[in-house]
């Protein structure tokens, strides 16, 4: 088996240490004898959707994140296919509110690509801080930390969690297997459940019936259960 | 008379400090311009000759202190406070009761989002940008809200010099968008070790589109251009040319050999921004040597120790800092345990997304013994460490044990890496362990 994860545009969308989920997902991978490829794409280069298992979108400045939106709008019908196709797709920070029908910059409202049933608008304070969410598909809260000055409405689409610590109710989404968030930290090195949920998706997606091995998460759940003993009640 | 008060008030609550055993270099400052908001504009007008600013992400303190080495009689607030409150101590600490203040220059570090406030009342003939980097995220938003800060602060001062780092695209750009007179320093040529690591300026102000770059010497910095217009790295006035690092660090600019008996390839920027600012004022640079020779490394910059393993502290407060930590690392060819502590107190950010825009993976090949984590997110070190491929790594919540499992393991050198609020009691540690 071989899982080809696409990040797109590092030099562009990196803002907060996207490469951590990178990692974690090859890492997790390449552990349980799966074989692991990342191409990291620059802007000029066109995807390979046909070859590609898993699309990484990170968070940038304003002025990245709408470059790259430009790009990403000359490929969206394929980019809508895969992702109606079951192709996994990642969305941090801008990367996720790019993902929705509408979302604002400090000076304008751009249309975003429409994969998610969401808009994101100017919130009027900067949120800042640790995140713990609870779901109902994994055993252990997420973990992570916001950075943002946007309120997304996520209309109908299941959240990726309820917040039991920081702003807001819900946070992030989860739409067949688009995973679009607020949260780095980075994400997934502290939240392995979460990495190998949507690593088994995509390996269900490519595979059919798939098992992942465990592994030993001791130092990943350290961490996640540091800040969750820290900050929740 | 309200002046005179506030000079007073500041003077005692500095010296209440000194008995208490607190450093208190803001408090006193922010007191005194309670009673006399315009401290420092009505101080710092009693400057005889130059007011000299360092602003920039890293190396802010070491400059501005090389800077204030290289002249006598200086107002100078060269313990690092760097906002508003610390620059009114600084001026506070060098005038008399009566307000009067004796002072040929001010050598003032100011942060660069405290530029605004700061240059309402202060007015430099020269500001020196040594680079601008990432640098906690959570506090900063972004790094375009610093450049449009220092801009807003710039259109402040009717006749000031910019002393630039022209290796720095976004330094070389701020200058050109001011319109001010601008002197650039720079590294003509390639040295130290590559990283792979994250670069924040890589897109040209101008046009939007990515630099080239013949090289690069860390992060965005090096000799850039754009393709797609005319923006390119400026005529370098102040260039560092012969470079060697093989011994502390040594270089010629405009026929002068500097060197120095400490290391880091940042430190040549440092110099050079001195070095600019002491050939502009047409100072006789022969004297550049002797006086720099004044200066000394501050605590936890490459600081060393004998503990029974020699052991070499360092403090880097972002990825750039912590980049350049184990570039220098990466020098040193011995067998070595390296510790890595961090904190996400307030002062340190807390935000630690940044400790995977370090590249850790380097250490793979540093002939490392024992690997250790530690301070308040050693976990997340551990993590960190562990999907940077580093093989076993050992992680302690205190860093005492951390250095103690470090002295007597048949390794050479002990790299102990911290961010900010580690620092002191870390280093008085290895104070109380040396030999």
């Amino acid at each position: 088996m071989t899982v080809n994860i696409a990040h797109l545009y590092p030099e562009l969308l990196n803002l907060y240490g996207d490469k951590g989920n990178i990692l974690s997902l090859k890492h997790r991978l390449l552990w349980r004898g799966i074989e692991a490829t990342v191409r990291e794409y620059s802007i000029d280069e066109d995807v390979d959707f046909e070859n590609t298992d898993i699309i990484y979108i990170g968070g940038g400045t304003d002025k990245e994140q709408t470059v790259a939106l430009n790009r990403l709008l000359e490929m969206n019908e394929q980019l809508v296919s895969f992702v109606e196709k079951g192709g996994t797709v990642i969305g941090v920070c801008g990367g996720y509110h790019i993902l929705g029908k509408q979302f604002v910059t400090e000076n304008e409202t751009l249309d975003g690509l429409g994969i998610l049933d969401i808009t994101t608008k100017k919130a009027n304070k900067r949120y800042v801080g640790n995140v713990i969410l609870d779901t109902d598909f994994l055993d252990m809260p997420v973990v992570g930390f916001e950075n943002h000055s946007t309120v997304t409405d996520t209309g109908d689409l299941k959240p990726l969690g309820k917040v039991t610590f920081g702003n807001g109710v819900t946070e992030g989404v989860i739409y067949k297997n688009v995973i679009g968030t607020n949260l780095h930290g980075p994400l997934f090195p502290k939240n392995p459940q979460l990495c190998d949920y949507i690593l088994k998706k995509t390996l269900e997606n490519k595979y059919s019936e798939v098992t992942l091995t465990p592994l030993d998460d001791s130092i990943e759940n350290d961490a996640n259960n540091y800040i969750i003993n820290r900050f929740s009640k | 008379m309200r002046l005179a008060l506030s000079v007073i008030v500041a003077k005692i609550l500095i010296l209440i400090g000194k008995i208490m055993g607190t450093k208190s270099s803001s408090a006193p400052g922010r007191f005194a311009m309670k009673i006399c908001p315009d401290m420092i504009a009505r101080l710092s007008k009693q400057v005889k000759k130059e007011i000299i600013v360092v602003c920039g992400t890293n190396g802010k303190t070491t400059t501005n202190n090389i800077i204030y080495s290289l002249f006598d009689n200086v107002v100078c607030n060269n313990v690092g406070a760097n906002m508003i409150d610390g620059v009114a101590t600084a001026f506070a600490v060098k005038s008399n009761i009566f307000g009067k203040l004796n002072a040929d220059y001010a050598c003032i570090e100011v942060d660069e989002l405290s530029t605004l406030k700061v240059f309402k009342q202060l007015k430099p003939d020269f500001l020196v940008v040594t680079n601008l980097f990432r640098d906690q995220l959570d506090r900063y938003g972004a790094i375009e809200i610093t450049i449009d800060a220092l801009k807003k602060a710039v259109d402040l001062l009717d006749d000031v010099t910019l002393v630039l780092n022209g290796d720095d695209p976004l330094v070389t750009s701020f200058g050109m968008e001011t319109g001010k007179k601008c002197v650039f320093f720079g590294v003509n040529e390639k040295a130290g070790e590559p990283l792979n690591e994250v670069k924040d300026g890589k897109f040209c102000r101008n046009c939007g589109k990515e630099l080239s770059y013949d090289f690069y010497h860390y992060g965005h910095l090096g000799n850039y251009h754009c393709d797609n217009c005319s923006f390119t790295r400026p005529d370098i006035n102040y260039s560092a040319k012969d470079v060697d690092m093989s011994k502390g660090l040594a270089f010629t600019v405009k026929d002068t050999r500097v060197s120095v008996n400490y290391r880091g390839f940042y430190n040549i920027y440092n110099i050079l921004a001195g070095f600019a600012i002491f050939d502009t004022l047409n100072l006789d640079t022969k004297l550049f040597q002797k006086m720099l020779s004044n200066y000394k490394p501050q605590i936890g910059r490459m600081e060393t120790f004998d503990i029974g393993i020699e052991t070499v502290l360092n403090l880097a407060k972002n990825p750039a800092g912590f980049n350049q930590a184990i570039s220098t690392v990466l020098c040193d060819k011995r067998k070595k345990n390296v510790i890595v502590a961090v904190n996400d107190k307030p002062s340190d950010g807390c935000d630690i997304s940044w400790l995977y825009d370090v590249d850790f993976e380097k250490l793979k090949d540093a002939n490392v013994v024992r690997l250790a984590s530690s301070g308040i997110r050693h976990n997340d070190l551990a993590v960190r460490f562990k999907y940077a491929d580093l093989g076993e790594s050992y992680d302690y919540e205190d860093i005492k044990e951390a250095i103690m499992s470090c002295i007597d393991n048949g390794a050479e050198v002990l790299y102990v890496l911290v961010n900010y609020t580690v620092l002191f009691s870390t280093q008085n540690f290895l104070r109380g362990l040396s030999k």
